[in-house]
């Protein structure tokens, strides 16, 4: 209830002057709110930087390979949670909103419904953002604790940080499809599933080359096309060994990124504007 | 105040409980350690999720727990003479952690010095892998070049060197090295530059450890050459074996070799050689550290 008047007051001060891009703001702003306000988020956020520290102990027993440890266990905790975040909250941006009948009183003003999934996305990516680099900061600073010093791994390991913030923000997206139309439980689980098919998909592309029938072929070589190509995102391991990411290479998955979310906000507001909530 | 008490006496009991269960559980399975491992490393890479840099690293810290749980019940062991203790789930490991994360480079170096004493075609096989996949890394060409010398193929063990000396940033002995080992692999002095090469290159304690105690090892081979000649002299003149360090300590002191209060030479380790009276022969004190073999 405390969102919804924050959202509609904010949109009646600035309407109509400022337009759109302030009503998206002031949804984004207010989303951010009540992500952070979630204690499953600090739980998690927590027991990454637990994991993160104990990182340090487990390097003891690796052959003195703790700096690939922390970099490896630190990342690779920061995508897991991150992406438990992203499902499991950005599930709820919806459907909580149906679920208290407040979304009627958000629409009762001049707030189109892309609008509002638009503001509801970036809000959550906002929150993201401040939990990716909250972890990042930890795995700098573990690091910096066993080197006794700067660690050369530091500057190659945010490269990898900011492929897994634009992975995480590709999974958000697909959990906001999938809540549009469907239930949180179901669509957490296929959201899942696109998280793993995705890291799949070249295994995708290799199994189309292999199967003999040229419908199936089709059917999996646009099944690899269709899902987000996650596996393009994952750097954690390299980064570990000191390598970062060419900036092309960056630069080319930050604009498959940004051109498959518009492709994903777009269906959903397609499939949302079609939802009748009476 | 009740629930308190039930909350006190209850894990009272549990820990109770704790402790007789520990003494009631039938003792692990030893072969259970021994169990092949399920997963291949191309199914283990497939199955990671783009999270194969942690795996790889699970699976490296399984190596060493898996070899240091055999080894801490035996004493005076060398990490490239691990033979006896059965260690079949050694290559199957180290192949996964190298499959999941082709530049983790730290297991190639144990697979060159621990596993060819277990099985030497899997570790040349990983070796050889690890140079595919890391052409620049000469040091695996270090690797290789050892265990080929190891088994006594100084030809491969040569051209191995040859390679890894064209590699940029490769250092100068690599070149060196080829050359000694097409011309004196066997040697004693060639011995001694390889080990003298893995104790300065290798970041493993364990590695360097085993590195010094075979450059050790290499002095004491030396010095007991050194004093066998003695023995024969000592034999044409007095048409005798020493019975003991006595007979011959003047000798020692005259040639400022360190001995002990009962005349003994001391190996390169601190610890009195054994003398096998009336043999003409030494022998390395049992507990000294320097490997008998």
């Amino acid at each position: 209830m405390e969102t919804t008047a924050a959202i509609t007051q904010s949109i009646t001060h600035t309407e109509p002057r400022q337009g759109k891009l302030w009503r998206i703001a002031a949804i984004a702003r207010n989303a951010f709110r009540e992500a952070v306000r979630d204690r499953v988020l600090y739980n998690l956020v927590l027991f990454v930087l637990l994991l993160t520290g104990a990182s340090i102990f487990i390097g003891e027993l690796s052959g003195g390979q703790e700096r690939k440890v922390i970099v490896d266990l630190g990342l690779s905790a920061m995508l897991l949670f991150g992406v438990f975040i992203a499902i499991f909250v950005g599930v709820g941006l919806v459907y909580k909103e149906i679920e208290r009948r407040t979304i009627y009183a958000v629409f009762s003003k001049p707030v189109g419904r892309g609008e509002f999934l638009v503001g509801k996305y970036l809000g959550l990516c906002l929150t993201l953002l401040v939990n990716v680099l909250v972890m990042g900061v930890g795995v700098s600073l573990a690091l910096l604790y066993v080197s006794g010093g700067w660690d050369p791994l530091i500057p190659t390991i945010w490269p990898a940080v900011l492929l897994i913030y634009m992975e995480l923000m590709l999974l958000t997206a697909v959990a906001l499809l999938f809540s549009s139309f469907s239930s949180p439980a179901l669509s957490a689980l296929l959201t899942f599933m696109v998280f793993i098919i995705g890291h799949f998909s070249a295994d995708l592309k290799s199994l189309a080359v292999t199967l003999g029938s040229t419908s199936a072929r089709y059917l999996i070589t646009g099944l690899y096309y269709l899902l987000p190509n996650l596996a393009n995102y994952s750097f954690i391991t390299p980064a570990a060994h000191g390598r970062a990411p060419a900036a092309g290479f960056v630069f080319a998955t930050a604009l498959y990124a940004l051109v498959y979310i518009a492709v994903i906000l777009a269906a959903a507001t397609l499939v949302f504007s079609r939802r009748n909530f009476k | 105040m009740a629930l308190g008490l039930v909350v006190v006496i209850g894990m009272a009991c549990a820990a109770l409980l704790v402790r007789r269960l520990d003494t009631l559980r039938p003792p692990p399975d030893p072969n259970a350690i021994d169990e092949s491992l399920y997963l291949d490393g191309k199914t283990a890479r497939r199955m990671s999720l783009g999270f194969n840099g942690l795996a790889a690293d699970w699976y490296w810290m399984r190596s060493l727990q898996y070899v240091g749980r055999k080894i801490i019940n035996v004493d005076n062991v060398q990490i490239d003479s691990l033979a006896r203790l059965n260690l079949k789930l050694l290559a199957p490991l180290l192949d996964t952690a190298t499959t999941l994360d082709p530049e983790f480079l730290d297991p190639y170096e144990y697979a060159a010095i621990v596993l060819p004493s277990i099985n030497v075609e899997e570790a040349i096989r990983i070796t050889k892998n690890g140079i595919d996949a890391n052409p620049n890394a000469w040091r695996l060409y270090q690797h290789l070049g050892y265990i080929y010398w190891q088994q006594q193929n100084y030809q491969a063990a040569s051209e191995t060197y040859g390679r890894g000396a064209q590699i940029a940033g490769a250092p100068p002995w690599m070149e060196a090295m080829k050359a000694k080992m097409a011309a004196d692999g066997g040697s004693r002095s060639t011995a001694r530059e390889i080990y003298t090469r893995m104790y300065e290159q290798s970041a493993d304690d364990k590695v360097r450890d085993m590195a010094r105690k075979r450059l050790l090892q290499l002095d004491s081979l030396d010095q007991r050459d050194a004093f066998r000649k003695l023995f024969a002299a000592y034999q044409t003149r007095m048409g005798k074996c020493p019975n003991s360090w006595k007979e011959i300590e003047p000798v020692f002191r005259a040639l400022r070799v360190p001995v002990d209060a009962s005349g003994a030479p001391l190996d390169p380790s601190g610890m009195p050689y054994v003398l096998r009276a009336g043999a003409c022969e030494v022998d390395l004190d049992p507990k000294s550290e320097i490997p008998a073999k």
